[in-house]
């Protein structure tokens, strides 16, 4: 499904992302850990096209697609989804309109009817009921003033009304008490098909627990220096990022 | 010199009296205001005046399928047309007629035109203890190519009533009509009135509106302007604040493509104790156009305890789009409130990506964020049919098609 080969990224000359190589396959679940500071939410920014990054080189191919040629909104179309680390506050627009436009812009990419306000009502409650979310919270203003952890069930929230192909989580759980957590990784849990996949970004072995990944990897300076299947997570938890962060830096000095 | 001429050779031909004359005598040695006045320091008219205008209007009979096209389909409507009014609503408590002689502060030469020629407008009396349910529609429409058109229109409000109005300038035609409106509201004690002014034009139009309030105690007075079309809009929005506990609200909302000029004079004259004003203009600039803003508060020294807010926040959103703001704050009292604040940005970047990550255009996104911009001052309105037009307006000026009720 997505093929990231040697991927490098930068900001104003400065290079945050060295040569990323990932490979994600419908019906998987990545784990994508690392330091403050890898360039974890920098390789999400990239992925659904954040243009403030600029691509020095290497590729992204999503469903055979090359991915750096499209918009940010047509990334979207083709089922990107990115929860962000820090979600936005968008004052003046509610969040069922917020969630009706984006739907509307989908479906019109997608060559879709609109969908009737019954039935786009209709969905958001049971996406509601799914996650526990409170019904008044429609009518407030996009994440102004929302705590941190309703900013993050509203990213999941929006996910699961968009019914992404592949959904980037960057530190969902952050901020989610433990109920929360366990409300929402529930939700992301039971959005899980054969055909969609997710990466999650965290720095907590806990969240793991929860939404088992097939895979974790280690992203350290820019690049991915170690993949391991569950128990690396396990492992990382117990023993930190040193025993691993030293040799790769040994190894690109 | 086109409209000066205009003018002269008009009035040669009609009789006003003589105090009318001599305030006329008046005006043509000053002229129009020029660039070097402080207060049309960024507004030159220059281009405005030097057009040739026709100034008897002809008084066209105007389709009511026309009519309904640019009403918002309340049922109580005053229409003119060419300056002749064509249709007043009968309503309890409300004496409406057509243009009627009263004295005003003829502050600038503007006004004095408009005293000396003005034979057209309406004449509101609301008495007191009336409280309207529904808002009063005034329409103004016009055929005349290329008209320059003179209103003065004056409302008085009796003590603890309550009325709404929105108004409405027409152009019938796509050419460079030049109007120069002026309106007077006294509100009298514990009174709530509110003005809803869609200035929305043709694309060619010129207008200055001259407003001045005059306020008594416990009265509450909002007043709303929508610019959207028009290629050049000055309005001059005065208050007086004679009596305390006055409330005097302003939101203005500006949307300004191609070379439109849109230019926000307002004064706020606090000159009793314990009252308010609030004002809050949003701006939001394309392509070349051009915005001013000057908000002036004077707290007169007698006048402790006064609350005043203003803001003026501009989006530029092209690089040849420009704003000229400027507060003005004069305060000759010790016990005062007064917060002021300009803003000029662009649209944040994050909330663009935010938006155009869940898939909404990137046109859509801007849309939506301009409009969450002004929201804010449109949302003050509380005519439900003035929301949802000012929404749609914004929608179309912007170019997206977007369905802000869910
Ligand atoms: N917009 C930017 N401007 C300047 N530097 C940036 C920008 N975005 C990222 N960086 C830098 O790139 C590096 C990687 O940042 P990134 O946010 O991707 O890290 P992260 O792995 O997500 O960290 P965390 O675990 O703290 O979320 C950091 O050094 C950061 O300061
Ligand atoms: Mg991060």
């Amino acid at each position: 499904m997505l093929q990231i080969k040697e991927l490098k990224a930068g900001i104003e000359g400065n290079q945050i992302l060295k040569g990323i190589n990932l490979e994600v396959n419908a019906g998987e679940i990545h784990a994508i850990m690392g330091p403050n500071g890898s360039g974890k939410s920098t390789l999400s920014a990239v992925i659904a096209g954040k243009e403030e990054y600029e691509v020095e080189g290497g590729t992204i191919s999503f469903d055979g697609k090359n991915l750096l040629e499209l918009d940010p909104e047509e990334r979207a179309h083709n089922g990107i989804f990115l929860s962000f680390q820090y979600p936005v506050e968008i004052p003046g627009i509610s969040v069922s309109n917020f969630i009706k436009t984006s739907i509307t812009e989908k479906r019109k990419a997608q060559g879709l009817q609109t969908l009737p306000t019954k039935d786009l009502l209709k969905m958001m409650r049971e996406k509601m009921e799914l996650l526990s979310i409170k019904k008044g919270y429609l009518s407030r203003n996009m994440n102004e003033g929302f705590s941190g952890g309703e900013k993050k069930r509203n990213e999941i929230f929006q996910m699961a009304m968009l019914e992404p192909k592949l959904a980037i989580l960057d530190e969902t759980d952050s901020g989610l008490d433990i109920d929360a957590l366990r409300i929402v990784a529930n939700g992301v849990n039971k959005l899980r098909t054969g055909d969609n996949a997710t990466i999650v970004i965290t720095h907590y072995q806990r969240l793991l627990d929860y939404i088992v990944p097939d895979f974790v990897h280690v992203l350290h300076n820019g690049r991915i220096i170690k993949s391991g299947g569950k128990e690396l997570a396990l492992e990382l938890e117990e023993k930190g990022y040193d025993w691993i962060t030293k040799e790769a830096d040994k190894k690109w000095a | 010199m086109g409209l000066i001429k205009n003018i002269k050779s008009y009035s040669e031909g009609i009789q006003i009296s003589a105090e009318k004359r001599e305030i006329l005598t008046s005006f043509l040695s000053n002229g129009f205001p020029t660039t070097k006045d402080e207060e049309w320091k960024y507004t030159s008219l220059k281009k405005v005046i030097a057009n040739e205008y026709s100034i008897e209007n002809k008084g066209e009979i105007i389709d009511s399928s026309i009519i309904e096209k640019y009403s918002l389909g309340l049922k109580n409507k005053i229409i003119f047309s060419d300056g002749k009014l064509i249709n007043t609503p009968i309503i309890k408590g409300v004496n409406i007629n057509d243009f009627s002689e009263f004295e005003s502060a003829n502050t600038d030469s503007i006004l004095q035109l408009n005293k000396a020629l003005s034979q057209n407008g309406f004449t509101i009396s609301v008495e007191k203890n009336t409280v309207l349910e529904s808002p009063i529609e005034i329409l103004f429409f016009s055929t005349t190519v290329n008209g320059f058109s003179q209103y003065r229109n004056q409302i008085s409000i009796g003590e603890n009533s309550e009325v709404k109005f929105i108004e409405r300038l027409q152009n019938l035609n796509n050419s460079a009509s030049f109007v120069n409106h002026f309106t007077q509201i006294n509100c009298a004690k514990n009174t709530k009135v509110e003005y809803n002014k869609i200035q929305n034009n043709t694309a060619e139009s010129q207008l200055i509106d001259t407003m001045n309030v005059y306020q008594e105690q416990d009265s509450t007075c909002n007043i709303n302007t929508l610019i959207f079309g028009g290629s050049f809009i000055r309005n001059n929005l005065n208050f007086e604040q004679n009596g305390s506990n006055c409330e005097s609200n302003m939101n203005g909302v500006s949307i300004l493509n191609n070379n439109q000029l849109a230019d926000n004079h307002t004064f706020v004259d606090h000159k009793s104790a314990h009252c308010r004003s609030n004002e809050m203009y949003k701006g939001v600039y394309l392509d070349n156009s051009k915005g001013v803003f000057n908000g002036k508060i004077m707290v007169r020294p007698d006048a402790q305890k006064i609350d005043a807010f203003q803001s003026n926040n501009n989006l530029l959103l092209s690089d040849t789009s420009s704003i000229d703001s400027k507060p003005q704050l004069e305060i000759y009292a010790d016990d005062v409130k007064c917060s002021h604040g300009c803003t000029i940005g662009q649209l944040d970047d994050d909330a663009l990506f935010y938006m155009r990550s869940r898939g909404i255009g990137i046109e859509e996104a801007k849309a939506v964020l301009t409009y969450a911009f002004a929201s804010e001052a449109i949302e003050n309105i509380s005519v439900e049919q003035v929301k949802t037009l000012a929404k749609k307006l914004l929608a179309k000026k912007l170019n997206v098609d977007l369905d802000f009720s869910l």
